[in-house]
């Protein structure tokens, strides 16, 4: 099924105008670093606060402030220029077990994330002190091996997709 | 010995037949290795920019500059060590042909430029960071390399993955 899907995206006109222009791939690749660092990055603070590591001059609630919003905007440049690659290479893509687990890890931590912001934005308080939920710790491990495994998925679907042609 | 014959010699050498796989006849190594390098320089952009916004008073704006930089470097610089290791042996494997690279050759200007950047900071108008360290907008000198270093790190990485589509 996806591997007709593939096939007529790759024969699409947008796949092929942008698998014409060489530098469309290497510039949304690029690009795609840069958002994967501030998800990363981001992520990676609020887990070692959440794990009391990290981070420990601010309180879990202005540090989730903070980078929230940043976190949002660097997933949507991921998925926009993560859909620009797509469209590049569809059957590389769709033929690669790895890359549909990277998608569902993804879509599974946001859920999450967006889950953690809004219960620390209505306890902050609870949050903000020693006493905060042991989910703390729990979500803290869970997402930092999710976001770890996402990047080494993302970089070993180019490895990996030759074996499934 | 000039620069060839060293380029040479860490090509044959037995760390890059490990690397490449060549001796071992295993290719798992190098994308384990580029992983590596992946997650190490998103934390190290990732980081950094976090204090060049602060700086630009763009984010982090309720934080000092002296604490978060404090809180964010050392995962800065323990993440650059484990770029330059994983970027060290990625480099043996194909020394050669790095050297000779463009792209390569302008990654390692833009980050010459970017150390230049962050030791003129350090030693200029960090030194008298208790006069600033709340201040909203920050002193022009400290906005300045803000701005310097989020342009520089960019470049670095725009070059850096067109180096893998060059070499």
């Amino acid at each position: 099924m996806f591997r007709q899907l593939a096939d007529d995206i790759a024969a699409s006109s947008i796949s092929n105008t942008v698998q014409n222009a060489l530098w469309v791939v290497p510039a949304s690749q690029s690009v795609h670093i840069l958002g994967v660092s501030l998800l990363f990055t981001s992520a990676m603070m609020i887990n070692l606060r959440l794990l009391g590591i990290g981070a420990r001059g601010r309180s879990v609630s202005s540090l989730v402030e903070t980078l929230a919003p940043w976190m949002w905007r660097a997933l949507l440049v991921c998925f926009v220029t993560g859909t620009i690659q797509t469209i590049a290479e569809p059957v590389r893509q769709f033929i690669t077990p790895i890359y549909w687990w990277k998608l569902l890890l993804i879509v599974t931590m946001a859920l999450l994330t967006v889950w953690l912001f809004r219960t620390v934005r209505h306890n902050s308080a609870l949050w903000d002190s020693v006493e905060r939920p042991p989910v703390a710790r729990v979500f803290a491990v869970v997402s930092s091996l999710a976001w770890i495994t996402v990047i080494v998925f993302g970089r070993f679907i180019a490895y990996v997709w030759a074996y499934y042609k | 010995m000039n620069i060839h014959a060293v380029l040479e010699a860490l090509q044959n050498s037995a760390v890059a037949g490990i690397v490449t796989g060549s001796t071992t006849d295993s290719d798992v190594l190098f994308p384990i290795i580029e992983t590596v390098h992946v997650l190490a320089l998103a934390t190290v952009f990732g980081s950094i920019v976090m204090v060049d916004l602060r700086l630009l008073g763009i984010s982090s704006r309720g934080s000092r500059v002296s604490r978060l930089s404090a809180e964010v470097l050392p995962w800065t610089w323990t993440a650059f060590v484990l770029a330059a290791i994983s970027g060290s042996l990625m480099f043996v494997g194909k020394a050669t042909t790095y050297w000779n690279n463009p792209q390569f050759e302008l990654k390692f200007l833009g980050m010459f430029l970017a150390g230049v950047n962050m030791l003129a900071f350090h030693f200029g108008i960090y030194r008298r960071v208790s006069d600033w360290d709340c201040a909203l907008p920050a002193p022009r000198a400290a906005r300045l390399a803000g701005a310097l270093s989020i342009g520089l790190w960019v470049a670095v990485i725009f070059m850096g993955r067109w180096v893998g589509f060059t070499t």
